[in-house]
């Protein structure tokens, strides 16, 4: 199982530039990894152009032994028309109850379960939406800023949470916190301008898991291989 | 909701008397033209109760008009919000259609179906239709993509639900839509009577005309406007029973 992505050329329709020109990479273990970079330089693009969202682009996007890609975004909403813990029970499959229950604890979300969606903050809204993405059956989730405004140690929590449960599963973390994206983060593609070549450059994490201590040195030098390479 | 219409009509058909009354004394115009006060009076205790049962008449086509037509605009808006050549053709034929004046085909539907109920059935129904269906299509054509995508992406998009995600969201304008359409279907029902039916209060109204019975006709007016207005808000307070009850379900 692997996801590559071969000469990625992409333009909006009646955009001027190219969003992404010849962008490589490739990521051939799973994990947990990040797409990072400043706002526009085509961090959710390419996160739709791996799913299928997009097509009209030249190069080659190859997942090699994944069949469900998914992508989701920190301004979904759940219907209100119920509770967002009924919602979580319709579309959990019965294998996954357990599992469900699980996230929900380890989310700090049972409290809020028989809250409607527009009832919770929008931490919680966040992560209600991330849980039923965790309750699907995939091999590769895009997470597009899915913790905003959830606080720091919840989302370390959370991150760390998932990386236990879903040890062979890739997922793509899209952030802007460059802290959080050098510990937890296996690869971090650093995501530059177009006009620059390459447009991404992988730089190695440090995959912080649940038990580990992190060597601040370690993480300090991976901070700053970050910011060199943007 | 009701007692907040109800008061508004009041205002505006006291307004519209006083309009009437200062342009009377203003222009000195004699009783014939417009009745004085005791006439209008005087008037109103004669045909209130033969006008009462006409506005019900009225309204009771009116209704059946109307219901009639949000059935059909909901299933056809339903269908029409696709994007494939068969919701492209009932939102263009829709957008066309509307723009035509429906009430200059009625002297066809009069020739064809006599000028009793079933004519001025179809006039109200026609003439509350096309505005609901445009706004019906307009509603269920426009993803609420922040809810939908999850259901798309993990392939439990049904139309049903994706029906029911749109009409939820939209649940107030939709509302103020078929509220509003109220008061397409009285008119519509009273042109139809207007202009050929044999019954209704539209009928009653022609009569006075033809007698230049301003007190008949004003005394008409209220009653259709105090009717309309409690039908109005009976149908927003529906509306909001509809959404407390589908929201705490």
């Amino acid at each position: 199982m692997f996801l590559e992505c071969q000469n990625i050329n992409f333009r909006y329709p009646n955009g001027s530039m190219d969003v992404f020109h010849d962008l490589s990479f490739q990521m051939k273990t799973p994990g947990f990894h990040a797409l990072f970079g400043p706002s526009g330089v085509g961090k959710t693009s390419l996160a739709r152009i791996i799913v299928g969202d997009f097509n009209d682009y030249s190069g080659v996007v190859r997942s090699e032994g994944m069949q469900n890609l998914l992508y989701s975004y920190n301004l979904e909403r759940l219907p209100d028309w119920s509770s967002v813990g009924k919602h979580l029970e319709k579309i959990t499959p019965p294998s996954l109850r357990d599992r469900k229950n699980e996230l929900i604890a380890s989310f700090d979300m049972a409290e809020t379960m028989r809250l409607r969606f527009s009832q919770l903050s929008l931490g919680q809204q966040n992560r209600v939406n991330l849980i039923r993405y965790l309750l699907q059956d995939f091999h590769l989730l895009i997470m597009d800023e899915s913790l905003a405004n959830v606080d720091e140690r919840t989302r370390e929590k959370i991150i760390l949470g998932i990386k236990d449960m879903f040890p062979d599963t890739y997922f793509l973390y899209i952030s802007h916190n460059v802290i959080e994206v050098s510990k937890f983060c296996r690869e971090i593609l650093v995501f530059r301008n177009s006009l620059k070549a390459p447009q991404v450059i992988t730089v190695n994490g440090q995959d912080h898991k649940l038990g580990q201590t992190v060597s601040k040195d370690k993480l300090e030098q991976t901070m700053l291989e970050i910011m060199h390479a943007s | 909701m009701l007692h907040r219409r109800i008061y508004q009509f009041f205002i505006i058909y006291l307004l519209g008397l006083l309009v009437l009354f200062s342009v009377k004394y203003l222009l000195d115009l004699s009783d014939y033209v417009i009745p004085g006060l005791e006439d209008l009076a005087q008037t109103f205790r004669t045909v209130f109760l033969r006008y009462v049962s006409d506005v019900v008449d009225t309204i009771s086509v009116a209704v059946i008009g109307q219901v009639i037509s949000v059935f059909m605009a909901i299933v056809v808006g339903v269908l029409g919000r696709q994007t494939t050549w068969f919701g492209s053709f009932i939102k263009v034929a829709a957008y066309n259609v509307q723009a035509y004046p429906i009430v200059a085909i009625a002297p066809i539907i009069f020739i064809l179906f006599g000028d009793g109920f079933l004519s001025r059935l179809l006039i109200a129904a026609m003439i509350c239709y096309f505005p609901i269906l445009l706004s019906v299509i307009s509603i269920m054509s426009e993803p609420v993509h922040d809810i939908e995508h999850f259901y798309r992406v993990t392939g439990r998009m049904r139309w049903q639900l994706e029906v029911k995600i749109r009409a939820f969201e939209n649940l107030n304008k939709l509302t103020t839509v078929i509220s509003g359409s109220a008061t397409l279907a009285m008119a519509g029902t009273i042109v139809a009577e207007f202009i050929a039916a044999n019954a209704g209060i539209g009928y009653s109204i022609r009569i006075a005309l033809y007698q230049s019975d301003l007190a008949k006709i004003l005394t008409a007016l209220f009653l259709i406007g105090i009717t309309l207005s409690v039908y109005q808000g009976l149908l927003e307070i529906a509306g909001y029973l509809v959404k407390k009850g589908w929201a705490s379900h």
